[in-house]
């Protein structure tokens, strides 16, 4: 995983749905500090509450002796997520992407895309016996990014 | 997530307030739900407008909803989604499942004016 220039701080949370809006706050309070709009900032912080959703159900699935851990980078051009789960892994290549959406009113398959829409840059690491590992970044927008379009 | 229930007309609103996000709220959806069925209600706005943020098996929870009021020939609609849930729904092209409105008013009369 690269690495970025700025602020970095872990946490630490348990298999358990319940403390997802703990992660949600720190990237919201912190990237705030950072000035970063508010349109960049839900946007990763919603790929990253889909990534430690996965975390907690496929990867540790809800194991109570299983933590996942997440660590956040906040530089001057870029917020940088990592998700790590103590699971045994997935073939992420096999999940439905942006090109192949579920039927709508199917009722799962949906995070691998949110995770895509939603950042600038997703990758995936997994070491056998260490759990999966999922990047996300996204990207300061510039200024022209903010110009109203017509 | 905590959800209170009203009624306008034969209209149910849920007002949700939290997150929506799987865990045990998937199994209280889903009871809810087939409990508005036996009721025999079949007509549910979803008000998300103190719904801070959704992840895909919260949507999962709502699809689940939907689903059963359709299969009982009823509908749900959703109300005052914020634009973080309104980009999500885009993204995953659930805002073509879920018709979705800026108020209350709005929600009620388009269930009202279907058959259900």
């Amino acid at each position: 995983m690269d690495a970025v220039r700025g602020e970095t701080m872990e946490l630490e949370i348990p298999s358990d749905f319940r403390f997802l809006g703990a992660v949600d706050a720190a990237v919201q309070d912190v990237a705030r500090e950072y000035a970063y709009p508010r349109e960049a900032i839900d946007d990763l912080s919603t790929a990253l509450i889909e990534a430690c959703s996965n975390a907690i159900e496929h990867g540790n699935r809800f194991s109570p002796d299983k933590r996942v851990r997440v660590s956040l980078s906040f530089g001057e051009e870029r917020l940088v997520a990592v998700v790590h789960d103590e699971g045994p892994g997935f073939d992420f290549e096999s999940l439905p992407g942006p090109d192949s959406p579920p039927d709508v009113t199917c009722e799962r398959g949906r995070g691998l895309l949110i995770m895509q829409a939603f950042s600038d840059i997703l990758r995936f690491e997994y070491t056998p016996g260490r759990g999966l590992s999922v990047e996300l970044v996204k990207n300061r927008p510039s200024e022209s990014d903010d110009a109203p379009s017509d | 997530m905590k959800i209170t229930q009203r009624e306008v007309g034969d209209v149910v609103i849920l007002d949700l307030n939290g997150k929506l996000q799987g865990g045990p709220d998937a199994e209280t959806f889903r009871d809810l739900f087939k409990s508005l069925v036996e009721a025999g209600r079949r007509k549910v706005v979803v008000n998300l407008e103190n719904v801070s943020w959704i992840n895909s098996t919260g949507l999962g929870i709502l699809i689940s909803g939907y689903t059963s009021l359709r299969k009982a020939g009823g509908d749900l609609v959703i109300m005052r989604a914020s634009e973080r849930i309104e980009s999500i729904l885009y993204v995953t092209k659930l805002n073509l499942l879920f018709k979705s409105f800026e108020n209350e008013e709005e929600a009620v009369r388009a269930l009202s004016e279907n058959a259900g």
